[in-house]
C-alpha cells in the first residue's frame, strides 16, 4: 500500500498561497485542488455559494471519464476539460498523476486567462504536493489526536 | 488512498459499495442518508448519477461525517458503483483512491452466479489499479434476506467469504434499513484500526 499523504501546516500554507495568487491573477471565483479519489485537498475563494465537496467528487469523476474517452480515441495529450456555462464556467486541469486543479470562474472572465495562469499554478501545486509526498515516510502518521472510542456506533441510526 | 491533513486535523476516507446489479447498493446509501443521526451540517447531499429508471449510471455519492470520532474531523465519502456488467470502466474509475469496500450481495438463489462474478470483477479491477483485495478492508452484506428465495448465509459465506482470512458479514434488508448501519460501522472500524496500526511506531 502506498504511504498515506499527509499535509502539514506548511503544505497547506503553500497550497493556499498558490491558489490565492492564482485567484488574484485570474479573477476566478474559486480554485480547488482535488485528488483522483474525489477528495478535496485544498481550496481558496468562494466556499459558501458552492458545495465544494460534491463539486470535487463530480469534477474528479468527469475528468477521469473524459480522460478515458480521450484514451479510447488515441488522444495522448489530454490534460484538461472546460465546461462553458452562462453564469459560471469550470476548468479542470491535471496537476500530476493523482491530482487536479478545478477552477470555477464567472463566464464573463475569459477562459484564456484562466488557462494561461492555471498552467503555471499547476506546476507550483505539483511541487508542493511532491514535497508533501516525499517527506520522510519513516515519520509515520500522527494520529495521536484520533480517538476512535465507541467503536460499535460511529454512525447512529435515528430513533424511529 | 485516504487524505490526512494534519494542519486542519481532517481525515478523509473513501468507501465504495460494490456488488451485482440491483443488489441494493444505492438503497444502502439512501438509507444512510435518510436515517443517520448527525449534528447540523455533517451530512451532505446524496448525489445520484442515475438513468431515468433509477439505475446507477456513474455513481452515487454521499459525504458524511462520523459523530463519535474525536480529535480528527473524520469525513467519509460513500460511493456506489453501477452494477451492470457493461459499466466496468466506470467501476474502475470509482474504485480509484478507495480505502474500504462494502460488498453488497443479493441473497436470492438465482443471483449467486452474479454475486460470484461481481466479486471476481472487484478483485480484477483492484488488480488493474495495483491493489490487492487482501490489503483492502472490506465487509460483506448479504442483502434481501427478507425474500422467500434467499439462500442461507452459510452458502453465501461458502461462495464469497471462503478465503484464508474471513471478513465480517452481515445479513441485511437494505430497504428496511437492516444491516445497513452494521456494515457501515464495521468497515469504519476496520479502516480506523488500520490507520491507527499504521501510525503506531514499528518495533526496531
Amino acid at each position: 500500500m502506498p504511504t498515506l499523504p499527509q499535509l502539514i501546516e506548511e503544505d497547506v500554507q503553500r497550497l493556499d498561497g498558490t491558489l490565492r495568487e492564482f485567484l488574484a491573477q485570474t479573477d476566478a471565483t474559486a480554485a480547488l485542488v482535488i485528488d483522483q479519489g474525489g477528495f478535496l485537498i485544498a481550496h481558496a475563494g468562494e466556499d459558501r455559494q458552492f458545495d465544494l465537496t460534491t463539486i470535487g467528487a463530480l469534477a474528479s469523476g468527469a475528468f477521469m471519464a473524459t480522460q478515458t474517452i480521450a484514451g479510447l480515441v488515441n488522444e495522448k495529450n489530454f490534460n484538461s476539460i472546460y465546461q462553458q456555462g452562462e453564469k459560471f464556467s469550470m476548468f479542470v486541469i491535471n496537476v500530476d498523476d493523482h491530482c487536479m486543479l478545478v477552477v470555477i470562474f464567472l463566464s464573463k472572465v475569459g477562459v484564456g486567462v484562466v488557462k494561461f495562469y492555471a498552467a503555471m499554478a499547476v506546476k507550483q501545486v505539483a511541487r508542493h504536493l511532491a514535497a508533501a509526498k516525499e517527506r520522510s515516510p519513516g515519520a509515520g502518521l500522527d494520529l495521536s489526536a484520533l480517538n476512535a472510542a465507541d467503536p460499535q456506533e460511529y454512525f447512529r441510526k435515528k430513533a424511529a | 488512498m485516504a487524505i490526512i491533513n494534519q494542519a486542519t486535523k481532517e481525515l478523509q476516507v473513501k468507501i465504495v459499495y460494490y456488488g451485482p446489479a440491483m443488489g441494493g447498493k444505492t438503497t444502502n446509501l439512501v438509507q444512510v442518508h435518510d436515517h443517520v443521526q448527525t449534528t447540523a451540517g455533517n451530512k451532505g447531499k446524496l448525489v445520484s448519477l442515475a438513468t431515468s429508471s433509477d439505475r446507477t449510471l456513474f455513481f452515487d455519492f454521499l459525504p458524511i461525517e462520523a459523530m463519535t470520532i474525536k480529535g480528527f474531523k473524520t469525513k467519509f465519502q460513500l460511493y456506489t458503483v453501477p452494477g451492470q456488467v457493461i459499466y466496468n470502466t466506470t467501476r474502475q474509475l470509482v474504485l480509484r483512491g478507495v480505502d474500504g469496500i462494502v460488498f453488497v450481495a443479493d441473497s436470492q438463489y438465482e443471483k449467486m452466479p452474479e454475486n460470484v462474478e461481481s466479486f471476481q470483477n472487484l478483485v480484477d479491477n483492484l488488480n488493474t489499479l495495483k491493489l490487492n483485495i487482501a490489503e483492502i478492508p472490506y465487509v460483506l452484506q448479504y442483502n434481501k434476506r427478507d425474500l422467500p428465495n434467499a439462500a442461507p448465509t452459510e452458502y453465501l459465506d461458502y461462495l464469497l467469504n471462503n478465503r484464508e482470512v474471513q471478513v465480517p458479514s452481515f445479513p441485511g434488508s437494505a430497504h428496511k434499513c437492516e444491516g445497513v448501519f452494521e456494515s457501515l460501522n464495521m468497515i469504519t472500524r476496520m479502516l480506523l484500526q488500520k490507520y491507527i496500526n499504521q501510525a503506531a511506531p514499528q518495533p526496531a
